[in-house]
């Protein structure tokens, strides 16, 4: 079929209008906004770089940071819908730039963790008992919720945290005295970081 | 490195036109007069319906296709709704006067080639649903034949066959020439 024959199936086939497709896809939108869950988002800034939150109508759902903006936002829930609304935010913003200059050592917002199993939460609820300046071991937390065989499913638990810094799952190290692993972005150079910001580790560690 | 999950939110931005637009052809070349208003409709269905189905899809899925296969189906069911409806000509269309305007044809070649369109849109009515499907999203949606299988839920093989299949009757209507 040459050039001339497809071209003129498409003209025969046809076009809609513009103006009927995009009223249709407004349509689209609008029915999606009233829809889809709202997920607003914010950036602050940190001594880890920029610091992406973000938060459902329960609370607080993400943290991530060592990412890009657009690896951030395809991580939410992807049958939400996503705004960028500081003043949504502005709570935990505050709290996290007072926790980098060192005022503050906890946090103190609604925090969503319905995306969790339950004992994926049940270890985030005890990681957030571990006070600043002190660090636990992996299977210190798997005691603390009554398994104390479950270490290694501590660590995995642990590394699902979606609200890292929030969740101070950086204060669970290895029981050999080594940091253990580190999901946040950056790594264990981060979590290096914020224990030393936190004074659990001197300058030689 | 695992893909990023794609948000639905970015499936409406990239793909909802272009479902549109092949909705709108299908109800047409079924012969259906008012397309505008109903492909509008069934477009909504189609991402509501894909709204529900998209937690159990899987990352790697071909999007586009999923929601290509949708569209047909939801596009079938309108059609079987109302089957006892008769097949009626459908009437002409100003997109195809505008798309043409500017060749610089005379009135009369204009009046011919009108003709000719005519005899290709009852040609491609008349084409068995899945023929028509194909040959439209191959040659005018521009799907690859891996996408045409999923979107019309066959093989491969039948998909380039149906395409195959359906442009061999179209073929003489579209060949003549204008000016002959």
């Amino acid at each position: 079929m040459d050039a001339r024959q497809l071209k003129r199936l498409r003209e025969a086939v046809g076009t809609p209008s513009e103006g009927a497709v995009s009223q249709s896809h407004r349509r689209a939108q609008n029915w999606f906004a009233q829809t889809a869950p709202l997920i607003q988002w914010d950036i602050v800034e940190s001594p880890l770089g920029p610091l992406y939150i973000a938060a459902s109508k329960r609370g607080l759902c993400s943290v991530g940071f060592g990412v890009s903006q657009k690896d951030f936002l395809s991580g939410l829930d992807p049958l939400a819908r996503t705004k960028l609304n500081p003043p949504a935010l502005a709570s935990i913003a505050e709290q996290l730039q007072a926790y980098f200059a060192g005022a503050r050592t906890a946090f103190d917002v609604p925090l969503d963790l319905s995306q969790l199993t339950p004992f994926q939460r049940s270890v985030l609820q005890a990681a957030r008992r571990i006070p600043s300046g002190t660090v636990w071991t992996y299977g210190q937390v798997a005691r603390a919720i009554g398994k104390p065989r479950a270490s290694r499913a501590v660590g995995q638990a642990l590394g699902r945290n979606p609200v890292p810094i929030v969740i101070p799952c950086h204060r669970v190290v290895a029981s050999d005295g080594s940091l253990g692993g580190y999901s946040g972005g950056g790594g264990l150079d981060s979590k290096r970081l914020l224990l030393h910001l936190e004074g659990a580790l001197s300058c030689h560690d | 490195m695992m893909k990023a999950p794609v948000r639905f939110e970015t499936l409406i931005e990239r793909h909802h036109d272009e479902i549109y637009r092949y909705l709108w052809r299908l109800l047409r070349s079924a012969g259906r007069s008012d397309g505008a208003v109903e492909a509008q409709d069934i477009t909504q269905e189609v991402f509501l319906r894909a709204y529900r189905a998209f937690g159990r899809l899987r990352r790697d899925s071909n999007h586009r296709a999923w929601l290509y296969k949708i569209a047909t189906h939801c596009a079938y069911t309108a059609l079987k709704r109302d089957q006892r409806q008769t097949r009626r000509t459908v009437p002409w269309l100003d997109e195809i006067h505008h798309s043409l305007a500017d060749e610089g044809l005379l009135p009369d070649q204009q009046a011919l080639l009108n003709e000719r369109l005519e005899m290709v849109r009852r040609e491609i009515a008349a084409l068995p649903s899945k023929q028509q499907a194909a040959v439209v999203l191959r040659h005018v949606q521009g799907l690859d034949y891996a996408a045409i299988a999923q979107a019309l839920e066959c093989s491969q093989e039948s998909a380039r066959a149906n395409v195959y299949q359906g442009l061999r009757r179209l073929r003489r209507v579209l060949a003549e020439e204008l000016d002959e």
